[in-house]
């Protein structure tokens, strides 16, 4: 299909000389425009106690455009995170080890730990505009988008060939140029796969971040997210089935007109050499990069950046700049900065301790019990995803038809917000009666198998046609191929499913285990529900407890066995030596 | 100021005293090792590299070249030692060089025009001035026509070609090339050769001086004026230098060339190959062989090419044979010597009869024999009798590890280990397990005889 659309496009380009790419180009940035400003508008509106949400179909495509903008939002804000701070971590080594641990500690914090410290802080910011609280949705979306790709971004620094290093050091880049001509370069294709990633991620909070209560109070903001969340309230069917495919509709946009080119734009920067690998393309960038609209535009952009850049001051050569000045100014930034951190972070552990002291023991003693109910639905989920998706994902990933067929279609399933499909899960599971306390497993699971899938279906493809050939000429049979040849190959990408996985579920235990429907509140006993109740309560110490505990809890996994099964996957099963 | 700019030091009339460009004096240097401890790699180590001459640093792998060239490129500080430029102490990178590396370090994501200027754009050179000078870089290289190709499009050969073109490009006075060739098929590193050399023997232009790393002795008796030969291993010392006044253009095959390629093979051999080994009785009793990191294969490939060339060979012979880097051989030689299979008188190499016997033993008598040997080395007369003092039979590898560290302080304690395990499993002494990283005594499995005797 893919192939006929950008056939399609290129007749309209060529055909009868109109320039149908750059009117089409024009509508769209005019839309984006318009849907800007009507932004901006609602943004420095009066804040208002509660906002009604339009259930009509027409209100949709506003609110959905709405929801994309706070998302790409918070993706420029993550991307502007990962590149300081990832960068920070990466060069010095003395912060690096204080800034890893704490990405490390950020990653395992809900959303919900984020939300009423923001949310009180910009609204009271920010007392007679929607400013705050529109702030607030797009950092909640942050918190679930940036520290993948900071992560990314750090192990890709630290991992720079030791040659190209070396070449910039002896050719006198500063720091910027060796950031922009060699580092970033490098990063490049690691930083957009998971900028994919953390988008999805982003988007799995929506209707949280949309339309939160705390306490009494009720902060909602228009957009596809809270549409959705009043549409389950009032349990309107045909508004959740409207929701669910306009939500579709936008990431299937989103792939096409902005993950896929950007993919597609990055293949330049891959290191390896051999040109066995079969390259993307994408229909939009080339039709993009065929509009003569565009072609104008940048052109411009060149002349006039050629005008501005200041000629540099013909220095003599060989008295280049002494870079030690630079090192030795920078170390005392980072020193500084590093000093600043370190007092926040204190001044917030004193804070926390303050909180805490209020909790009493017996909701200690409840808040351990629960986080270990919960890790056995967590691991429950994971393990019920992988068999499922092991075999399938072998099956896909062997054959070149299913899998370029396929692959696409599981990277949008799990880029779907898998809260948005609850209500009708729930539906199905009270008719059938079952309780919550099994369903939230298959809750959870619906968010998350899809990493466990596609991380198969990528060490399936991966396997070296050499080994598939060696076990067919001896004739293995099919179970005995799977546990010498194709389990031992797709582990180390099993494993990385896993650990997403379960990260995954661990978040999604919060509105997996606590869901309001038909508005009534069902619980399932378990630290997500905790998590909810606490701040539906406006409960704070008990909510910083509960989160206290899960964070402790899923570090410890991650330290412990998800450390462990990496090394045997790098030791064991790695067919890359 | 460009490309053509004069080099005060190539006109002035004083030819024949050549000036001092830069220079290592009693360098030494210490890697840290994982565990901490240092490990002396190089031990006072003199070089200079003069105004209007090639220098080549010969040695074996793992002689520490590519660590002297990265300390006088300013890459490396040394621990103990003075790196001097132009007479004046060196603080951070040596203004003149500039350097070719082994592996290209092209950035894949710049076409071969970008590659060269970006490093003149690092040197705030005015952009138009930078596109002509990396222009006239590249087509000095031979390379114009491909400006807007991209490195992966391009051959090993043409990839080396825009690494000196960007080296080029900074008007360098010293080209620092390390192992430039060794990434390039033969002929193609023939003809670059000679480029170089025609490149350099310019006098009106820079680079004044080249400074190469190589272990491939024919190209330096090539190129180079001076030779400086670099021998051992941890730590690295200067051997000899051997100066190279043959008439250029040289010609491989002129008996002067080959009797320089000999005499280096000489120096190298005689250095590396001492005619006199010094035997077990000789040393005290704490001594223990340090192992060279080799594989049995490749001495049982030694020895069954001696059998079949009348068990006489010459270590210069073979290497160009069997397509072997020197150096490699050189320790493949030693191994085989160690084990008493072969004798080097010179630069001879001659099976011995133990050799002879165990390569024209069956698989089953090969082992014993090699198992017979190894039980003359101390480390595996220890290790085997430990083994069979404990109760399992079974010891840890931070045991053997351990042994190696306080008895071999020198080397790599992790290489020797690996060419322990290697050399024991091949003779049946002894079996390791990864996993719970444990060596035990290797028990054959169908008859249950125990392997050690």
């Amino acid at each position: 299909m893919q192939r006929l659309l950008s056939e399609a496009f290129e007749q309209l380009g060529r055909a009868r000389r109109i320039p149908w790419v750059d009117l089409l180009l024009v509508v769209g940035l005019a839309g984006l425009l318009f849907t800007f400003i009507d932004l901006g508008r609602e943004w420095t509106g009066v804040h208002r106690p509660s906002i009604a949400i339009d259930l009509s179909p027409s209100a949709l495509p506003r609110y959905t455009m709405f929801s994309l903008i706070r998302g790409l939002l918070a993706y420029v804000l993550s991307l502007g995170f990962t590149l300081v701070y990832g960068y920070w971590a990466a060069k010095d080594r003395v912060a690096g080890r204080l800034l890893l641990p704490l990405l490390d500690i950020l990653q395992s914090i809900p959303v919900l730990g984020f939300m009423p410290g923001l949310i009180l802080a910009l609204v009271a910011l920010f007392p007679h505009s929607n400013v705050g609280l529109e702030l607030a949705a797009v950092i909640m979306i942050f918190t679930g988008q940036a520290w993948n790709m900071t992560f990314s971004l750090v192990h890709s620094l630290r991992s720079v060939p030791s040659d190209f290093r070396e070449a910039a050091t002896v050719y006198r880049f500063n720091w910027w140029q060796r950031l922009r001509k060699v580092e970033l370069p490098f990063a490049s294709i690691g930083l957009v796969w998971n900028s994919m990633m953390s988008m999805a991620g982003g988007w799995f909070f929506l209707m949280i971040n949309e339309s939160f209560q705390l306490g009494q109070r009720d902060f909602r903001l228009p957009g596809i997210g809270s549409y959705m969340s009043v549409a389950v309230e009032q349990g309107r069917g045909s508004a959740m089935v409207l929701a669910i495919v306009a939500m579709t509709t936008m990431i299937v946009v989103l792939d096409q007109l902005l993950w896929r080119p950007v993919v597609v734009w990055a293949q330049k920067f891959r290191v390896e050499e051999g040109g066995e690998q079969v390259l993307m393309t994408s229909w939009f960038l080339n039709w993009f990069r065929a509009s003569r609209l565009i072609r104008a535009l940048r052109w411009q952009a060149r002349r006039i950046r050629r005008r501005f850049t200041r000629q540099p001051v013909a220095v003599a050569e060989s008295a280049a700049p002494v870079p030690q000045v630079a090192e030795r100014s920078a170390g005392r930034l980072s020193f500084l900065a590093l000093g600043i951190l370190l007092a926040v972070l204190a001044w917030g552990g004193v804070k926390l301790v303050h909180l805490l002291h209020q909790v009493p023991a017996r909701v200690w003693g409840a808040s351990i019990a629960a986080g270990f109910i919960t890790l056995g639905r967590v691991l429950i989920s994971t393990l019920i995803g992988t068999v499922w998706a092991l075999p399938a994902g072998i099956a896909i990933g062997l054959s070149n038809r299913l899998s370029r067929v396929l692959q696409p279609v599981v990277q949008i399933a799990a880029a779907f917000p898998a809260p948005m499909l609850f209500p009708l899960v729930i539906a199905v599971l009270q008719w059938a009666g079952v309780s919550l306390g099994w369903g939230s497993i298959l809750l959870m699971l619906l968010g998350t198998q899809w990493y466990i899938l596609f991380n198969v279906i990528a060490g399936a493809t991966a396997i070296p046609a050499d080994l598939k050939e060696a076990a067919r000429s001896y004739r293995l049979s099919g179970w005995h191929r799977f546990r010498t040849l194709y389990f031992p190959g797709v582990f180390p990408y099993l494993v990385t499913g896993w650990v997403t996985a379960a990260g995954g579920a661990w978040n999604a235990s919060i509105v997996a285990e606590f869901v309001t429907f038909k508005g009534q509140a069902l619980r399932a006993p378990g630290l997500g529900a905790e998590i909810s109740g606490a701040a539906a309560r406006a409960d704070f110490p008990h909510l910083a407890a509960a989160i206290l505990v899960m964070s402790v809890l899923v570090v410890a996994f991650n330290r412990t066995v998800w450390r462990w099964c990496y090394r045997l996957a790098e030791e064991r099963f790695s067919l890359s030596k | 100021m460009n490309a053509q700019r004069v080099n005060p030091s190539k006109q002035a009339p004083s030819l024949d005293e050549p000036e001092i460009l830069c220079e290592a004096r009693h360098v030494s240097h210490d890697f840290v090792l994982p565990n901490g401890k240092p490990l002396r790699v190089l031990e006072d180590i003199s070089v200079a590299v003069a105004s209007n001459e090639v220098v080549a640093l010969l040695g074996p792998s793992g002689s520490g070249k590519s660590t002297v060239l990265r300390i006088l490129a300013g890459l490396i500080k040394p621990s103990h030692g003075d790196v001097l430029y132009r007479g004046q102490p060196l603080h951070g990178l040596n203004p003149g060089v500039a350097i070719v590396f082994q592996s290209f370090a092209l950035f894949p994501w710049m076409t071969v025009r970008q590659n060269v200027q970006t490093v003149l754009d690092a040197r705030a050179v005015q952009r138009s001035e930078a596109a002509e000078r990396a222009e006239q870089a590249i087509g000095r290289v031979g390379l114009g026509g491909f400006e807007d190709a991209y490195p992966r499009e391009l051959s090993g050969g043409m990839k080396q070609r825009v690494g000196m073109a960007r080296a080029l490009v900074v008007d360098p006075e010293i080209l620092f090339m390390d192992e430039p060739f060794s990434q390039v098929d033969a002929l193609t590193a023939e003809s670059l050769r000679a480029e170089v050399l025609d490149i350099w023997s310019r006098k009106e232009r820079n680079p004044s001086s080249i400074l190469m790393v190589s272990h491939d002795i024919r190209e330096v008796a090539f190129m180079a004026d001076r030779i400086v030969v670099l021998g051992g291993a941890n730590p690295a010392r200067v051997r000899t230098v051997v100066r190279n006044e043959l008439p250029r253009p040289r010609d491989y095959q002129s008996t002067e060339c080959l009797a320089l390629v000999n005499q280096l093979y000489g120096v190298i051999t005689g250095s590396e190959l001492p005619d006199v080994a010094p035997t077990a009785a000789t040393r005290d009793a704490t001594f223990i062989e340090p192992l060279p990191h080799v594989s049995p294969g490749e001495i049982v490939g030694l020895l069954e090419y001696l059998d079949a060339r009348g068990g006489k060979g010459d270590v210069f012979r073979i290497a160009a044979q069997t397509n072997q880097e020197f150096g490699h051989l050189i320790t493949v030689v030693k191994a085989a010597e160690m084990l008493n299979f072969v004798d080097t008188p010179k630069s001879a190499v001659i099976l011995e009869s133990e050799g002879r016997r165990f390569v024209q033993a069956p698989p089953e008598q090969r082992q014993k024999i090699w198992r017979a040997q190894l039980l003359k080395l101390s480390l595996f007369r220890e290790i085997a009798d430990v083994l069979r003092r404990r109760r399992k039979h079974s010891i840890d590898r931070d045991f053997v590890l351990e042994t190696i560290v306080m008895r071999m302080p020198q080397e790599d304690y992790e290489k020797v280990f690996a060419t322990f395990v290697g050399w024991g499993r091949f003779g049946e002494l002894l079996s390791y397990d990864e996993t719970t990283a444990t060596i035990t005594r290797y028990e054959r499995r169908r008859s249950g005889e125990p392997a050690v005797e």
